[in-house]
């Protein structure tokens, strides 16, 4: 019954996210893609390659999607606590641990629907592209710095500036320490894998595929941080 | 409205009972300093009942309804409903709660936060929208529905606040404050609505600073203060009680003779009276006797009610 009711819920859920932050996702996209695409269109006037596409919506999607990421999971939790709305909404006859997978799952159902959207506007305006490709690496993303950001709005009411903060940090570490052969290298191994976001997008929006241990370092990373986040939620109080 | 399937109906057969039990809630700062907002709370509320709580401003009410909801935890102790955890009857059956401070989505509508509450609550979506129109009607929003919360006044919200808490015929009704913002009306509506809740196998819990509203409502009322329960009080009168209580009594005429009878009465005003009587028999047999001296006496009045007299005693006078 739980679920049944938290499923209907869904589509408002959906509405939500549409409303609250699919539509600024679209058109920083656009205007992302249109400040982009422009001084390629000037260099590699009259024809561009599909080579030269592909490595566009590389560059894009590189900084795009991590930001649409921060946007989609910004206060996924945390706001509902600040605000207060969990009050009546969780004495209803709903686990606020259901409650919250099924959001995370809407917004990544909603994040793939407005990369869609931007792809299909690109497809049209500046030529041919794996789209399939494309949202497979919004996926990975959206699970690897999703599941992180799920993790600390659970914990903290700051996420967004926790989430930016981790992983920038976690980018500056590693370009510092990362090459090293003492216990710090080794440490920043256990930091957020963004090293490993750019070499994966160029190879899985190029071709479809990338190394299956970065995929799973990546993915697997974000989901343990998700499934923290869900222990977080059942073990700490919501008024707290 | 029509009834949802309870507790009872549900397969779930234990009486309703809210049972506190030594409950403890202290909150510790990431400094290390601790406050005890709640101490050895032991408290049974019954099926049936519309039970009151009281207490000045930070007595710790507020961290009760929250650790009965399941929004808090206590620090020590136990909290039951119908047998189980707080939080797994919440989970499990819900609760019509009306918090102090109403928050929603200020940019929702509000029909269709209503419509959102009661999708949440599980009622069936065929029965949501006439769930939805009685309860705005009940809580006269008709002409506010469409409006969005941001532009509801105080009282508005707050009436809307109380609509989704009915929503769904919920066993277990808390109610924080719940005139706090309402106009004279609807606080007279609010009161009757609440009377019309009453059910043999509901219970109703309502946290009040309004010792009158409370008095008026419920049957029992828990005075409490810094966190502890200072003392469980009945609201009926207790014709047994020897107490000293003070009456306000309005004279139409015979001014003169009351002083014969109440010595030591104090005038309050024109014709109004304030008299000190040990029991409710000394009270009747000094006004017979003021009546059969010509006296024509139009109004009697506790001074102050049985709850207000008891929640002085137990907490002290407002400093």
């Amino acid at each position: 019954m739980n679920r049944g009711r938290l499923a209907k819920y869904s589509l408002w859920q959906f509405r939500d996210f549409v409303l609250e932050k699919g539509i600024s996702i679209v058109i920083i996209g656009l205007l992302w893609g249109y400040l982009q695409l422009l001084p390629f269109r000037m260099s590699f006037s009259p024809e561009m390659t599909p080579q030269v596409i592909t490595r566009l919506v590389t560059l894009l999607a590189g900084s795009l999607i991590s930001i649409a990421v921060l946007i989609a999971l910004n206060g996924i939790i945390s706001t509902d606590r600040k605000m207060g709305y969990y009050r009546f909404m969780f004495a209803k006859p709903v686990s606020p641990v259901r409650y919250y997978a099924q959001l995370f799952v809407v917004h990544l159902v909603g994040l793939l629907s407005g990369i869609l959207l931007l792809s299909a506007v690109f497809f049209v305006v500046a030529g041919r592209f794996s789209i399939w490709n494309l949202m497979l690496y919004t996926g990975l993303v959206y699970i690897a710095l999703g599941g992180i950001g799920f993790f600390i709005s659970a914990a903290s009411r700051h996420d967004w500036v926790t989430l930016a903060a981790v992983w920038v940090g976690a980018r500056i570490l590693r370009g510092l320490y990362g090459n090293g052969d003492d216990w710090r290298s080794k440490a920043v191994e256990l930091l957020p894998p963004v090293h490993k976001i750019d070499t994966v997008a160029g190879s899985l929006i190029a071709t479809g595929t990338a190394p299956l241990q970065d995929v799973l370092w990546l993915g697997g990373y974000g989901a343990l941080f998700f499934v923290l986040g869900l222990v977080v939620l059942q073990r700490r109080s919501l008024a707290a | 409205m029509e009834r949802l399937p309870s507790v009872r109906d549900s397969g779930h057969s234990s009486a309703l009972v809210i049972k506190f039990q030594n409950v403890g809630k202290i909150y510790r700062s990431l400094l290390g300093n601790s406050v005890k907002a709640v101490e050895e709370f032991s408290l049974e509320v019954a099926e049936g009942e519309i039970f009151g709580i009281a207490g000045p401003n930070g007595a710790g009410k507020s961290t009760l309804i929250a650790m009965l909801l399941g929004y808090l935890r206590p620090t020590t102790g136990t909290l039951e409903i119908a047998g189980l955890p707080a939080r797994a009857y919440v989970e499990r059956h819900g609760i019509g709660y009306l918090s102090e401070l109403v928050s929603i989505n200020p940019k929702w509508r509000a029909d269709r936060a209503l419509v959102r509450y009661a999708t949440l609550a599980g009622i069936p979506e065929s029965r949501v929208a006439a769930h939805v129109d009685d309860v705005i009607a009940l809580l006269g929003l008709d002409e506010h529905r469409e409006k969005k919360i941001k532009a509801l006044s105080k009282g508005n919200l707050q009436r809307l606040g109380l609509a989704q808490a009915l929503l769904r015929q919920e066993r277990i009704l808390i109610l924080d404050e719940p005139t706090h913002g309402l106009d004279p009306v609807w606080t007279q509506r609010f009161r009757e609505i609440v009377g019309d809740l009453r059910r043999p196998d509901r219970t109703i819990l309502i946290a009040s600073h309004n010792l009158d509203e409370l008095q008026r409502l419920a049957d029992r009322v828990a005075i409490i203060d810094h966190g502890r329960l200072q003392r469980v009080v009945s609201t009926g009168f207790d014709h047994q009680r020897e107490s000293i209580t003070r009456y306000r009594i309005v004279l139409a005429s015979g001014e003169e003779r009351l002083e014969e009878v109440f010595p030591g009465a104090e005038a309050a005003g024109k014709g109004e009276y304030s008299v000190t009587v040990r029991s409710l028999r000394e009270l009747n047999s000094a006004l017979a006797d003021l009546i059969s001296r010509g006296a024509l006496v139009s109004s009697v009045v506790p001074e102050r009610s049985v709850l207000e007299q008891q929640f002085r005693e137990a907490v002290g006078e407002p400093k």
